[in-house]
């Protein structure tokens, strides 16, 4: 097993390199236009373009800049390890802006996960084990709708409502839990709901028919001819089979989250990390983009490995040499 | 237990809400109490609109004013006032943070582009046949932490210099050149602006190599502003630094700069959280003294900036109070609400916004290097549609020249060269002129010529973009032209490319940074400014085989007309001979040159909160004149 997530990590480290260098290529090779320009005022001489060039490190070859930023990346900058380098528009610290915006984001993704999985897997199941009465087509009305509704669409509809209109909740917005624990909660729970809300919809549909495909295998009849009660049959023998793909899915949805979150960072104005890297890759500040990216690739290829590994204590076919 | 029964029944409530948005009207409280909004309006067919103020009762001091600032705060230099080139930073510069020689009253319209003395006692009158400015400076101006001293002219003297040295990021230095000796610093064989001198504490001297009727106006920037130097000495050759710590002359200071020492390396001000960041907070600066200020009432005791990355919410937010003002663009959704609804309608105030929306036509590229073909596209565009595409009067109105007229102080008001019916175009008029161009050998009103089949077009792909396009097209088909469009996520590094030759530019828009017209002309039309990148003259006014070669552009280069003369002449000239002066180039350019279709004057549209009680817009920096708002 230690050889194998050994050999795991070395592999995240090439998926990490490859996705940072894919991503500085493509601001290289296929820019919008010449991010110095931004810095440059109005009709800017050619000798004040070369000075902001050399200033932001603009003016060496790709493969420099790139070696540089992977030089940084291992050994660290003026602002410590890892090195993530500065923000073109600002000057400051990208490592301290990611700091400064996981926790909006992270928070976010925790929560919503939570409500997603009790409630996918919670309605997944009771679809199932009450296949074709009306639980069963609520349930999956319910995930009809979760899935086809836009998510900005239920952002903005939930702030009118439980903001605007009810005054329920805090509306947009992110209140640090250290600065008040009732205004965060107050703040979150919408967001947390309109982003589950998506997700609880594919799992509840992903739980039933994973758990109905296993409540019609052999061992389950087995199971059932044993006497064992119902509850067991599900929930021992027929929920830990269907929980293998949820478990992948889990980690993988969790960690694309990670940079993926924007639309909801976006409505909620909660300005995490989604939204950071998306403002500044318009606004061509790459440095930002790239711990952004930085960070989110490695977020994946961790919840890959972390998927892999949980399996083998899910699913006892499955053991790693 | 009463907590989760909420937090379930908000759960099944969102699954529940399509259904119930359906059905919810609408039962926001009107505002109440007497309220007047008023606008000093300005010119322009289709609807005229001014630059507008709001009263509701008399204003009272105290309280906080918080701003939403949509999606980023976008600034260029990291709110370095030496560099910052954004209009809305100079609104907090201009408003409530600094004091430069020349100021403004802070006023909607024509009489908001005056200058007056603010840092100095007066914006004086040249002497030495233009050549010498000299500035007197008010006694009992200070700067604000932590610096706590009086502001003297030598301040202003570091601030030039460091504007001067190209190493600490100015974005518009050249507005200065004039001044002696600044090409030596800009170079790098000098340390001080040589035509700069302080006989004494206070007072400066400017000596200039020509004369330059608007220098007054240039000494209005932020970037004269005056800069302590023991704090300065701190970000010397590091553009953008100096954002975080900017030290006040004016009313209000970043908050937490009482709590940093104005020694080096300093510690950043809590109110500025960056430019990638979310906030900005102003307070009352302590050792500001009101009389020393007549222009600038400061009602408000905490201004609040604070980023929001969803429009909607700001203007929500501004609806139920918890946003006094914002920094956006209210959709047409929005403006449909406010306009419609007789509480709410006094609330949104629409100001001329000193800009000019246009269609750059490149005299270089066929069929556009026929000025009859120019001409007939100025008759052929539908402005009417073209606003209505913008969203109607409210947004803008109809341009039918090059500057708005509120910077020839209301003249050219009634200049229409290619007046039309409603503004609706003319096919007679544009087919007229067709007949006279090169391309239409046939004389029959068309273009027929392969150079009028498949016209290059940039155009953006804003849905503003995506409305006036179709339009476009339609329009130039009539007269058979044929565009072959191309929509760009962010159009103008394409069209401010000088070797991609691009015949037509649908997205450019232009606004002052100045309230004289020198800053339209001399960066829009003078051959100097043609670069190979960035380049702003879009349409290669004045271009020659010498600059063409520089820059990459290729095309017809024979008799490219220009107006660098006329921009010469104008730019020494003085008070009412200066708009004059100006006022002809405008003419000259709508019909000698003609390298725009000008169609809309855009206004910058501003909604409040209900309880504002004063609000006016500010023509220098086109926002709002935050020194003059109030609240309940």
């Amino acid at each position: 097993m230690a050889f194998y997530i050994a050999r795991r990590l070395v592999w995240t480290l090439v998926v990490v390199a490859c996705v940072v260098a894919i991503t500085f290529a493509v601001f290289y090779l296929l820019p919008a236009g010449d991010p110095a320009l931004r810095f440059a005022g109005k009709n800017p001489t050619d000798a004040e373009l070369a000075q902001i060039h050399h200033r932001l490190g603009l003016d060496q070859p790709f493969y420099e800049q790139f070696g540089r930023f992977t030089w940084h990346f291992f050994t660290g900058d003026r602002y410590g390890w890892p090195g993530l380098g500065y923000t073109y528009a600002s000057g400051s610290s990208v490592k301290s802006l990611i700091i400064a915006r996981a926790p909006r984001t992270l928070l976010l993704i925790m929560g919503a996960a939570i409500i997603w999985l009790v409630l996918g897997v919670g309605i997944g199941v009771l679809s199932a084990v009450r296949r074709r009465s009306a639980t069963d087509r609520l349930s999956m009305g319910f995930a009809l709708f979760g899935i086809s509704t836009p998510v900005f669409w239920l952002g903005l509809m939930a702030l009118y409502i439980f903001w605007r209109r009810l005054g329920w909740t805090g509306g947009s917005g992110y209140v640090s839990p250290t600065d008040s624990l009732t205004g965060f909660f107050s703040h979150m729970i919408t967001p947390w709901i309109v982003l589950a809300l998506l997700y609880a919809a594919f799992y509840a549909r992903m739980t039933r028919n994973n758990l109905l495909e296993t409540l019609g295998e052999d061992y389950i009849r087995t199971a059932r001819a044993k006497g064992l009660p119902e509850r067991t049959v599900i929930f021992k023998h027929g929920l830990r089979a269907s929980l293998t793909p949820i478990v992948t899915m889990f980690g993988l949805d969790i960690a694309l989250l990670v940079g993926g979150a924007v639309i909801t960072e976006s409505v909620f104005n909660l300005q995490g990390l989604g939204y950071l890297a998306i403002n500044d890759a318009l606004q061509q500040d790459l440095p930002v983009v790239l711990g952004v990216v930085l960070v989110a690739s490695v977020a994946v290829a961790i919840a890959n490995l972390v998927v892999d590994i949980l399996y083998a204590f899910i699913d006892p076919r499955v053991r790693y040499a | 237990m009463k907590k989760f029964l909420r937090f379930a029944l908000l759960a099944s409530a969102v699954v529940a809400l399509a259904a119930l948005a359906a059905g919810c009207g609408s039962k926001k409280k009107s505002s109440s109490g007497s309220t007047t909004t008023n606008s000093s309006s300005s010119s322009g067919g289709g609807g005229v609109v001014g630059s507008g103020s709001f009263s509701s009762g008399s204003p009272a001091k105290g309280g906080t004013y918080t701003v939403g600032w949509e999606a980023s705060f976008g600034f260029t230099d990291n709110f370095d006032p030496t560099g910052e080139y954004l209009g809305n930073a100079w609104g907090l510069y201009s408003n409530l943070m600094l004091r430069p020689l020349v100021g403004y009253k802070h006023q909607p319209g024509a009489a908001g582009n005056e200058t007056v003395g603010d840092l100095a006692t007066e914006a004086p009158k040249p002497t030495d046949n233009g050549l010498t400015y000299t500035y007197k400076l008010r006694s009992g101006v200070k700067f604000g932490p932590p610096v706590n001293r009086a502001v003297t002219s030598k301040d202003v003297a570091y601030a030039m210099n460091r504007l001067a040295n190209p190493k600490d990021g100015g974005q518009y230095s050249f507005y200065y050149t004039v001044i002696k000796g600044w090409d030596a610093v800009a170079n790098g064989k000098a340390t001080t602006v040589s035509g700069i001198s302080t006989p004494d504490n206070s007072t400066i001297v400017f000596h200039l190599t020509k004369p330059a009727g608007d220098f007054n106006l240039r000494m209005s920037m932020p970037a004269t502003a005056p800069i302590p130097s023991e704090v300065g000495k701190c970000f010397e050759g590091k553009p953008g630094d100096y954002g975080r710590d900017v030290v006040s002359s004016g009313p209000y200071m970043l908050q937490g700069a009482d709590k940093v020492k104005a020694t080096c390396p300093m510690k950043a001000m809590s109110g500025y959280d960056g430019a990638n960041g979310n906030h900005i907070i102003l307070v009352r600066n302590p050792a500001y003294d009101q009389s020393t200020d007549p222009y600038r009432k400061n009602y408000i005791n905490t201004f609040k900036f604070v980023v929001n990355s969803n429009a909607d919410d700001i203007f929500a937010k501004v609806q139920s109070g918890a946003y006094q003002d914002e920094v956006s663009s209210p959709a047409p959704k929005t403006i449909r609400q406010y306009a419609t609804n007789s509480s709410l309608k006094p609330r949104m105030i629409p100001n001329v916004g000193d800009r000019t929306n246009y269609l750059s036509m490149n005299l270089t590229q066929a069929p556009f290097d026929d000025i009859h073909v120019r001409k007939a596209m100025n008759w052929i565009v539908d402005k009417n549609a073209l606003q209505k595409a913008w969203g109607g009067p409210i947004p803008g109105s109809i341009a039918t020249h090059i500057v708005p007229p509120v910077l020839f102080n209301n003249g050219l008001a009634e200049y229409d060269p290619y007046a039309t019916p409603n503004e609706a175009g003319d096919l007679a008029k544009a087919q007229a002129e067709m007949k006279q161009s090169k391309y239409d050998p046939g004389k029959t009103g068309k273009c027929t010529a392969s150079a009028c089949k498949g016209v290059l077009t940039i155009a953006d792909t804003r849905g503003v973009d995506t409305r006036m396009v179709p339009i476009l097209e339609a329009d130039a088909a009539k007269i058979g032209i044929k565009l072959t469009v191309r929509a760009i996520n962010g159009a103008y590094p394409t069209i401010q490319t000088p070797a991609k030759n691009i015949p037509l530019a649908e997205r450019p828009s232009w606004g002052k940074d100045y309230a004289d017209p020198y800053t339209f002309f001399a960066e829009l039309f003078a051959s100097g400014t043609i670069i190979k990148s960035g380049n702003t003259n879009y349409a290669l006014v004045g271009i020659t085989p010498e600059i063409a070669k520089k820059v990459g552009a290729t095309g017809n280069l024979n008799n490219v007309p220009t107006v660098d003369p006329q921009i010469n002449a104008c730019s020494v000239k003085l008070s009412e001979e200066r708009t004059s002066c100006w006022e002809n180039v405008d003419r000259k350019l709508m019909t000698s040159v003609v390298p725009w279709v000008p169609y809309l004057w855009p206004n910058n549209v501003f909604i409040i909160a209900p309880n504002v009680t004063h609000w006016n817009y500010d023509q220098f920096t086109d926002g709002p004149a935050y020194s003059s708002v109030s609240v309940k």
